[in-house]
């Protein structure tokens, strides 16, 4: 017998207003909890989503630029010294950082210069699989390549040089077809031959080498300079580049949709925060007798406030306990009734659990601060009315 | 023990004020019995409240043990209201959520460290010495009004104050259930308990040492 069973008494004493105040502080950490849950599947499928719509971090060898010019006459700078990438070592590094599970796609491309018809045009030497996961917005006049002899041709390219889905081409003294041509980008795909990557490292004398490598990485959770820096630090001869613009336009569309989350999750808890003090202030307004009478005992006002801050804080950790494991169980079936199970499973952590209802009994104790002060600032000789 | 000097106290209502005691002055000794007598609104319940320091006065001084209560600080008073001093009400407001037995240890109950083995026996010596001993798991309102009067003079009991005050402990029950809470509050008193109490009844006003009229505000 302490000051708890004051509390745990009367919470047991008006079982109906205590279930009634649980209830529905449950009802909004589960839908807090829901939301929480579903929001980080819905980001990560998101972010998977849009990293289909290109890479944000570029792996290129380590180059040195001369600018030349002589006479104020400037003729452009001059690269010397590239050495390009182990496709090997390289995608394998990648891999191998920290946070590999972060990285999405890697699209490794090869480029060389040759000539169809006297005219020079750009090879690229791609792997499909990866790079149509990046570059989803691609729509082809034709076909896509299905076999290693086959070409997509840029729409620019062909045009200038002719081609369209079903023609033979030469290239470096091998047989090509075209299967499909690209509908137009407006980016630099349209001005080049792609083809397979290892098909092009076997024509130019490559083997196992690449001009650079794309990579989309997935940077909610983790800074996309963190990923840079692993990934520097695994390749010290290449020089990393994120696309900032990109990583900051997804995680503009990811932060909206965690924002959107937080805000609901704001009005939910204070409404249930409001109920907690207006029951709070209903339990002082009945309970004046009690208080006459526990400060007629000796009880101080920090006691008195202790005991209503105490019976508001076992509510809000139950509720924080049950709004949780529902929560948990509600999310599966949301993300079911939202057709996004297979996007993600949410996951339970047991740090979530006790951090959660640390954040409701601190909530719980906020919105009964108040109310609870009043009660203790209650004098004997004002209580004593009610005696 | 305690002293009363020149308390004036008076309540405000509706723009007009109210004198309910006036210049009262009193000296009530160790192992004293004293009973305050006199019609509805004479102002016995504020002076047994200003006694027992519920209530502060407008003027005068208040001492206990020379010690003057009306200029000591709210910590202090908490500490005198919980081991020197013991209240009794007419209506002896029990929590009616705790049991029998917490609410005899409900003095005690006020900090996060449980009750201790020794005074859950005290408590427990208290209920049987005013017969209660058997319905310690029983809620208040589960008992007669004498038995939950017993209860809160077991409370009184089980803090081994020096003064007890009781605003007319026996006001709600029947004739046979007061005499038993007045023998019993007589045989406290007979042990060194010192009592104040305020009663209509004069056969009950008869058993304390003393007894002192009060008239409008004014000790007669």
């Amino acid at each position: 017998m302490n000051i708890l069973t004051i509390p745990l008494r009367n919470i047991r004493r008006r079982p109906s207003r205590s279930l009634l105040l649980l209830i529905i502080f449950t009802l909004g950490v589960m839908s807090i909890v829901a939301l929480y849950q579903v929001s980080l599947v819905v980001g990560h499928s998101l972010e998977k989503k849009l990293s289909a719509f290109g890479a944000n971090i570029i792996v290129s060898p380590k180059t040195e630029t001369l600018s030349i010019s002589y006479g104020g006459f400037h003729m452009g700078n001059m690269l010397y010294e590239v050495q390009n990438l182990s496709l090997k070592d390289t995608v394998q590094n990648i891999r191998s950082i920290g946070l590999q599970d972060r990285i999405s796609v890697i699209a490794p491309k090869l480029v060389s210069m040759t000539t169809v018809a006297d005219t020079p045009v750009a090879l690229v030497g791609i792997v499909w699989k990866t790079e149509r996961s990046l570059k989803s917005y691609w729509g082809v006049d034709g076909a896509f390549p299905s076999s290693a002899e086959q070409l997509l041709v840029g729409s620019k390219a062909a045009g200038r040089l002719g081609l369209s889905p079903g023609t033979s081409l030469t290239i470096m003294d091998h047989q090509f077809t075209v299967s499909g041509v690209l509908y137009e980008t407006g980016n630099d795909d349209d001005t080049v031959i792609l083809m397979d990557l290892a098909t092009l490292q076997n024509l130019t004398n490559r083997p196992d080498e690449v001009s650079f490598i794309e990579v989309a990485a997935l940077c909610s959770g983790c800074p996309i300079d963190d990923i840079v820096g692993q990934i520097s630090k695994q390749l010290p001869n290449a020089e990393i580049k994120a696309l900032r613009n990109v990583v900051n336009q997804r995680m503009a569309s990811i932060n909206f949709v965690k924002r959107l989350v937080f805000a609901i999750s704001m009005v939910i808890l204070i409404t249930a925060a409001t109920m907690v003090s207006l029951s709070m202030i209903s339990a002082v307004n009945e309970r004046k007798k009690d208080i006459g009478l526990l400060r007629s005992l000796g009880y101080g006002k920090t006691q008195v406030f202790l005991i209503f801050c105490l019976e508001a804080s076992l509510i809000g950790a139950a509720a924080g306990l049950f709004g949780y494991l529902s929560g948990f169980l509600v999310s599966f079936k949301a993300l079911e009734f939202l057709t996004l199970a297979e996007a993600g499973t949410p996951t339970f952590s047991f740090v979530h659990l006790i951090l959660t209802c640390a954040i409701i009994v601190l909530v719980t104790i906020l919105a009964a601060a108040y109310p609870s002060w009043q009660g203790a600032r209650i004098e004997p000789s004002e209580a004593l009315i009610a005696l | 023990m305690l002293s009363a000097c020149n308390i004036n106290k008076s309540f405000h209502s509706n723009g007009s004020k109210n004198q309910v005691l006036n210049d009262i002055s009193l000296d009530i000794k160790q192992g004293e019995f004293l009973s305050i007598v006199g019609r509805s609104g004479s102002g016995k319940t504020t002076l047994l409240n200003v006694l027992s320091t519920l209530v502060q006065p407008d003027q005068g001084k208040l001492l206990y043990n020379n010690d003057d209560l009306t200029q000591m600080s709210d910590s202090k008073l908490n500490r005198l209201r919980q081991a020197d001093f013991s209240i009794i009400f007419q209506f002896h407001h029990l929590l009616p959520y705790l049991t029998v037995l917490e609410n005899t240890l409900l003095p005690f109950m006020g900090s996060l460290k449980p009750a201790s083995k020794k005074l859950n026996e005290k408590a427990m010596n208290s209920l049987e010495r005013v017969g209660l001993g058997k319905m310690k798991h029983r809620l208040p309102n589960n008992l007669s009004g004498g038995e939950q009067q017993r209860v809160a003079i077991a409370r009184a009991l089980v803090k081994s104050s020096n003064v007890l005050f009781a605003d007319e402990p026996t006001g709600s029950l029947d004739k046979g259930t007061g005499e038993q809470i007045m023998a019993l509050i007589s045989e406290l008193n007979q042990d060194g308990l010192t009592v104040v109490m305020v009663t209509h009844d004069p056969d009950y006003a008869n058993l304390a040492n003393r007894t002192i009229r009060l008239e409008d505000g004014v000790m007669i």
